[in-house]
């Protein structure tokens, strides 16, 4: 009797094990977690037997990423899906740690045309959809709206506009702390994109089919443009140190007319605590002169593991994560901009976050940063010579010649 | 008759191999066995960012050693740091040592000061320094702001972060020298001091006829552990530069950690900790040559 009731406990304890999954997702304590977390219970509501938990790290791309290196290439198990940069699924699916999705998702072709080109380029390597878009990210121009209509200036076009604004502001405020522009400089993720946009402003690609196309003019411009704007004293002298949320916060604080940010800043701009609230406009980043205007298109990928013990179930959940419903939700919730370009006509949606019926035309603008699988080799050379010459540790000339001998030697 | 021996009455030659085995497989599995595979990966192409198999290269990752800038940068940063902290740790730990060392009444708050930098990690140690040295709302800046008009933008400059890096790992690693060195004093007998003073001896030439050359193994001991730990410098200016302006504060262990970790490019970074190993060991003997000469 005992042993049948032993045996008949052992049985449930197996069925019970075994139907309930637990998969494990990996998103930065900057992610908007708690949002996250919303759609996952709606998940696992809608399926039983899987639970899911949410593990955190690294607040910045950067860290997030040598994270990620660590855990995969140990061929580590415990994580089942992440959110990946734009920037790295060329590289993932190059040392093939996620699961291509080509036969998991239906028809590619249509499912792609529904998102945001530049996520449906990103994702797709070598023909191989390697990764799903979860939310959308662009940099933007914030501006003062108090201060434009003070001084009865329009929202400059080009950057020389803005350096003339940004004068204009800074002498009559006569506030020594008040910055006329604050953008990134500190050796991060953020910094390829501030070299990036004045490059790509005149026309030129860095980057074209995995070739070098470098034009020795458009970087030199591009470094001359913001130290331009060091040297004339619209942008701090200590910009070398300033890093994304340095921006954000000295722009919250009310320490700067204008700041070239990432999208996650408005909602933070409009918060209880802001300086700013009420008086902040958004705006598509200025051209160089005679340029076009441009901005550095960002945004988080779904992948699912290589090494995950539940590919199937994690792979139903990245589905559901990147699906117009979520895409909906993460919007409404958390500010995280849609992915499909439907959504940012909707209702419910605008009225949650007004300023994304400007937002569609800027993030369709974006341009993506160089797809390689080698990106992070190619992020680290463009960042530390844009670095080094907004500190004034070394020339322009000098800067461009080493970040093109060091480009050719990544991307041969 | 040959006299057999069974298992249980080894010779004392045979039972100390057995005693001394263990000893060698923990070495062989935590030192040998890393080291020969370093060495192995050191000449094989093997990115994970190629999705190649590894390829056996010979020796071209270390002709890509030599001809690269960011090498040479990392290299002459790092015998920088060694030039520059190892005697400046050293003086300012024999100076706490000896501070230490004086006949206090009550010795913990001064033995607890001396603890507390050693104790730090050096993550935070790297963190708290990035702060100190900000430009605008550093306390090093505030402080100089009396006496001077222009704040200093420290990180702007290679030469200044350099500088900066520096000094917070003297001021890091001091006191792991002075906790060696007072050991060291305390060894020294008091009679010694007596005698030397019925000979008519001052503080001063105390201290260099009889504190110094009996403190001399210590200063061994802590000058080969500062060397060692100072070549591979990393965790300091990795949390408070990022290597900084430019490469300006690039230790040759961020670059390894770098190429490894962020560049996924196993085979390469091997070749460069192939290169810090050699340096390490070539260190190492010559300080240790120096102990066998002196002793």
């Amino acid at each position: 009797m005992i042993a049948k009731i032993g045996i008949a406990a052992a049985l449930l304890w197996a069925t019970a094990a075994s139907a309930e999954t637990r998969l494990t997702v990996f998103i930065s304590s900057q992610q908007r977690p708690d949002v996250m977390r919303h759609a996952f219970d709606k998940f696992e509501l809608a399926n039983p037997g899987i639970k899911i938990a949410i593990q955190s790290g690294g607040t910045t791309s950067e860290l997030q990423a040598a994270y990620l290196n660590t855990v995969m290439s140990a061929k580590d198990p415990t994580l089942d899906i992440f959110l990946l940069d734009i920037v790295r699924p060329a590289q993932f699916a190059a040392a093939q740690w996620t699961v291509p999705l080509n036969d998991q998702v239906g028809d590619v072709a249509t499912l792609l045309k529904s998102y945001l080109p530049a996520y449906a380029d990103a994702d797709t390597v070598d023909g191989k959809l390697v990764a799903l878009p979860a939310f959308a990210d662009t940099m933007f121009l914030y501006y003062r709206k108090d201060l434009l209509a003070k001084y009865n200036r329009e929202v400059p076009k080009t950057w020389t506009e803005l350096a003339a604004t940004a004068r204009i502001i800074q002498q009559g405020e006569n506030n020594p702390d008040l910055q006329g522009v604050s953008f990134q400089a500190a050796a991060i993720e953020g910094t390829v994109c501030t070299f990036l946009l004045p490059y790509w402003s005149a026309g030129k690609n860095l980057v074209s089919d995995g070739k070098l196309t470098w034009d020795r003019d458009a970087a030199l411009n591009s470094f001359a443009m913001w130290t331009g704007l060091v040297k004339s004293g619209v942008a701090p002298r200590n910009v070398a140190e300033i890093a994304t949320e340095t921006t954000r916060k000295d722009f919250q604080a009310g320490k700067a007319a204008f700041s070239v940010l990432w999208s996650y800043g408005w909602q933070l701009f409009q918060g209880a605590d802001s300086a700013v609230k009420d008086k902040v406009g958004v705006a598509v980043l200025p051209s160089t002169d005679g340029g076009q205007p441009v901005s550095c298109i960002g945004g988080w990928q779904w992948g699912v593991s290589a090494y995950s013990a539940h590919k199937e179930d994690a792979i139903k959940l990245v589905r559901f994560m990147s699906s117009t419903e979520t895409s909906k939700q993460l919007a409404i919730e958390g500010s995280l901009m849609p992915v499909f370009p439907s959504l940012y006509q909707d209702p419910d949606v605008l009225k949650a976050v007004p300023w994304y019926a400007y937002a569609l035309p800027v993030v369709t603008a974006a341009k993506s940063r160089p797809v390689t699988a080698r990106y992070n080799e190619v992020s680290d050379i463009i960042r530390t010579q844009t670095n080094a010459v907004l500190a004034g540790s070394i020339t322009a000339g000098d800067a461009a010649t080493q970040m093109e001998a060091r480009l050719r030697r990544v991307l041969k | 008759m040959p006299v057999t021996r069974s298992w249980r009455d080894p010779t004392e030659a045979t039972l100390a191999k057995w005693l001394l085995a263990p000893a060698f497989l923990l070495l062989g599995l935590i030192v040998v066995y890393p080291v020969g595979r370093l060495l192995v990966t050191s000449v094989y192409e093997l990115s994970l960012t190629s999705g190649l198999p590894a390829k056996f290269v010979g020796l071209d990752n270390f002709a890509m050693m030599l001809d690269d800038p960011v090498f040479w940068t990392a290299l002459w940063n790092t015998l920088l740091i060694v030039v520059v902290t190892v005697p400046g740790s050293m003086l300012a730990g024999l100076a706490l040592a000896l501070v230490a060392n004086m006949p206090f009444r009550i010795r913990w708050p001064v033995r607890l000061a001396l603890l507390i930098p050693w104790a730090l990690p050096l993550a935070f140690v790297g963190t708290i320094a990035a702060w100190f040295f900000q430009s605008e709302y550093g306390v090093v800046n505030d402080v100089l702001r009396h006496v001077r008009d222009h704040k200093i933008i420290w990180f702007n400059s290679g030469t200044l972060s350099m500088m900066a890096v520096c000094l917070t790992i003297i001021w890091k690693a001091s006191s792991f020298v002075a906790l060696i060195l007072l050991a060291g004093l305390q060894t020294i007998p008091a009679e010694m001091y007596e005698a030397a003073e019925m000979d008519g001896a001052g503080r001063l030439r105390q201290f260099w006829s009889v504190t110094l050359p009996l403190l001399r193994p210590s200063i061994v001991v802590a000058m080969i552990f500062r060397t060692i730990t100072a070549l591979q410098t990393f965790d300091i200016p990795a949390t408070m530069t990022r290597g900084g302006p430019g490469n300006a504060t690039t230790t040759l262990a961020m670059y390894i950690h770098q190429t490894t970790v962020d560049f996924l490019d196993l085979g390469y970074g091997s070749t460069l900790a192939v290169a810090m190993f050699v340096i390490s060991m070539a260190v190492s003997v010559v300080y240790l040559k120096q102990i066998r000469t002196n002793t």
